[in-house]
């Protein structure tokens, strides 16, 4: 039996799954850290870079915003719930980011009919390439919170409980990801 | 034993026979390229004609299959090879029985991050079968080259996006590990420095990989999807003006590229380290020098590894303020390395030193790592390193490092440890033919690169340079370094015959046959399932050897 899964160490303060997750977040920062930084270095270097109210949705993203954010809300107040009430939480939220997918999926379609590929220039290389992994991570989220409810009889509440905590950390993260993206892509 | 496990010690000895078979692949891939440079445009022998009329027409390998060669050696070495053998291998099996632990913090998940190394090293690999052979250029895969290679370097991509996943899951884990499970009473300050080492590198996988994961989908996009992330506006490709938006840069690969690779040298140089000191304790009856020191220089070398990057990329021209401060940086990074190999020197000092297999390994490692960092540190200076770069003084430097450095760490731990997972010695006879002739080898290969490197040849030439006149006077050294690869490969048959014959007839040993003070000689050999019988408590440092004040050589951590 491997020790600390679900109590604190005392000296660490924390539980294995938690340190587990903020690594995980670590690690993420450098990639999408790594990404925006190469987004950077290729706009201040670009001779014309246009702006994204003018050739994205912006609406589309800003319903997205909205969504997602709530969804992220949705599941951070679950942690404070008992575990029946947070599971039903964690579907809506589930369900939110389903939501968030299909409209990405009517954007994506209606950029690529008018021949807004990634090929055209380095603003949609960099928007695709982002979003698109943006994406993944959501639907990684999804398989997760699946995943995180289905084990639930199987590992018991303590355990459950464990999973929605680290889960939330992981979509807030997904979350504060999109709203910069949001700002680079469709605001600015 | 079931081959799906996750138990730590089952897939540390998968993560160790796995990286073992690519290291003998990565081996294999040298000596054609030696052989080549050696005897130019004649035939491989025995097997040209195994290695197909699009590689070696009538057994003469032709230039491209050479370049794969050359790459595909880089990345299997580093990759697939020599990081899963001591993070993936050492770190999985040791770590959870040095701290006291009944395995890692996660075992699925560990489980998951071996398989995806299996996968991802297995898609790397099939590059070989695809058409236009396996990734070509460079271990580094620099664009625009790279763009433009064959579906190789496709396999390339995919296999490390899958490969760094696997580092980002076990690190994970071995963080987790070392954090949470250490045993009661077992304090950070009395970790063994191995352990140390394997925090550190842990720290490092975890956060330099990933902006070589974002490099690689950025690299697959400008292959599949012809996005310009690293194709710069205006290139012409076989006098044809290439019709992509352009407006990348292929210096953004580089920065992001050295961003891992910079940190991924002390990867392989950390584990190293950790396995010399604790056979140099072990062997000397000693303390290890200055333990604290030691600890606190593998902190500071694994935060300041990651300042260090752009001093591989002083000829792109990126002025004198920015390699001023990486060549500061440089400099401030060999300090802890200096630390750690004079620490372990100092241990040496007065020491009644018992020279086992693993101490001899753990021995030649000090002057041969001593080389290896010594011939870096013009390397780090743009004045010297300017003529120097992209010869084979460069590969000298880092082959002295990674081969008769790290490689005799990792060796000197297979003979010290191999006790401990089989319950039986291996034969010290073969040892120790294994250690002189792999010590004679590697230095008759490395030692005359440093030569030809200072002559100006270049790394990658397919003739050696032979075409070049200022080469003139040292490409004779090419059949010296042939044959000190021939002693190198035939004395590694000694290992491969020791290793299977000492697993079935090697003599039966006791608990703790190098009276070792550390947790894991604590419990059977090999150990059980959950490791120890009961929970060990830990009363003192790691390296309680010669102890004052009592007549006992050595105290173990476990003992009151």
């Amino acid at each position: 039996m491997i020790p600390y899964t679900i109590e604190r160490r005392a000296d660490t303060g924390v539980n294995n799954v938690t340190l587990g997750i903020w690594l995980f977040i670590a690690s993420e920062v450098m990639l999408f850290g790594a990404l925006f930084s190469s987004y950077a270095l290729l706009r201040v270097s670009a001779p014309i870079w246009p702006h994204g109210f003018e050739v994205l949705a912006v609406w589309f993203g800003a319903a997205n915003t909205v969504v997602l954010s709530i969804m992220t809300a949705l599941i951070l107040r679950a942690r404070a719930l008992d575990p029946r009430a947070a599971r039903r939480l964690v579907v809506a939220g589930s369900a939110l980011a389903i939501v968030f997918l299909l409209i990405k999926g009517l954007e994506w379609r209606g950029e690529i009919g008018n021949g807004l590929v990634p090929s055209v220039n380095t603003f949609f290389a960099m928007y695709f390439t982002l979003t698109g992994l943006h994406a993944l991570h959501v639907i990684a989220g999804l398989v997760a919170n699946a995943w995180a409810l289905m084990g639930a009889s199987r590992v018991g509440e303590a355990m459950t409980m464990g999973r929605i905590r680290s889960l939330a950390l992981y979509w807030a993260f997904v979350d504060v990801v999109w709203l910069v993206i949001f700002l680079l892509f469709y605001l600015t | 034993m079931r081959i799906i496990s996750t138990d730590h010690k089952v897939i540390g000895l998968q993560y160790l026979v796995t990286s073992l078979c690519f290291l003998l692949l990565g081996f294999c891939l040298i000596v054609l390229i030696r052989w080549q440079l050696a005897f130019p445009a004649q035939p491989v022998p025995l097997i040209g004609g195994l290695l197909g009329d699009a590689n070696a027409p009538r057994g003469i390998m032709l230039p491209e299959f050479y370049t794969q060669l050359g790459a595909m050696h880089g990345t299997i070495m580093v990759f697939l090879a020599v990081v899963p053998f001591a993070v993936g291998a050492f770190g999985n099996y040791l770590v959870p029985l040095m701290i006291g632990a009944p395995d890692m913090a996660f075992p699925r998940l560990n489980a998951l991050s071996y398989w995806l190394y299996l996968a991802g090293g297995i898609v790397m690999v099939t590059g070989f079968f695809l058409p236009g052979g396996a990734a070509n250029s460079g271990w580094t895969s620099y664009p625009p080259l790279s763009i433009f290679a064959s579906a190789g370097q496709t396999a390339w991509l995919l296999g490390m996006f899958v490969l760094i996943l696997s580092s980002l899951v076990g690190s994970i884990n071995m963080i987790a590990t070392i954090l949470q499970l250490r045993a009661p009473g077992l304090t950070m300050m009395r970790l063994p420095f191995f352990v140390w080492a394997q925090l550190v590198t842990a720290f490092l996988l975890l956060l330099a990989f990933p902006p070589l994961q974002a490099a690689a989908v950025l690299q697959l996009m400008d292959r599949l999807a012809g996005t310009s992330f690293f194709l710069p506006s205006g290139l012409v490709v076989s006098g044809l003006p290439l019709k992509v938006s352009g407006g990348g840069s292929p210096i953004l690969w580089q920065h992001l590229f050295w961003f891992l690779a910079h940190p991924e040298v002390y990867v392989l140089i950390l584990p190293g380290f950790g396995i010399v000191a604790e056979v140099i304790a072990n062997a000397t009856r000693k303390p290890l020098w200055g333990y604290r020191a030691m600890v606190g220089a593998a902190l500071f070398m694994g935060f300041m590894s990651f300042l260090v990057w752009a001093h591989h990329m002083f000829l792109t021209g990126m002025g004198p303020t920015m390699s001023a401060f990486f060549q500061v940086t440089t400099m401030i990074i060999s300090v802890p390395s200096v630390v750690i190999l004079s620490s372990l020197l100092l241990s040496l000092w007065g020491g009644s030193i018992r020279f086992t297999v693993p101490a001899l390994f753990a021995l030649a490692f000090l002057p041969m790592f001593g080389i290896g960092g010594l011939t870096g540190l013009p390397l780090g200076l743009a004045a010297s390193d300017i003529p120097l770069h992209d010869t084979y003084y460069v590969v000298a430097h880092f082959h002295y490092v990674v081969a008769p450095g790290t490689l005799f760490a990792l060796f000197a731990g297979i003979y010290y440890w191999f006790p401990k997972v089989t319950g039986r010695m291996m034969n010290p006879l073969l040892g120790k033919l294994h250690f002189w002739g792999s010590f004679v080898g590697m230095n008759g290969i490395f030692l005359p690169m440093l030569i030809q490197g200072l002559a100006g040849v270049n790394r990658r030439l397919y003739d050696g340079g032979r075409t070049y006149t200022f080469a003139g006077p040292v490409v004779h050294l090419y059949s010296g370094q042939w044959w000190s690869t021939v002693l190198l490969g035939a004395v590694q048959l000694f290992f491969i015959v020791n290793l299977v014959w000492s697993l079935v007839r090697g003599r039966r040993t006791a608990e703790n046959p190098w009276e070792s003070t550390t947790l894991e000689w604590a419990t059977t050999s090999p150990p059980p399932h959950e490791n120890f019988p009961s929970p060990p408590r830990v009363h003192r440092g790691p390296y309680d050897y010669s102890p004052a004040g009592s007549t006992a050589d050595f105290l173990p951590q476990h003992q009151p």
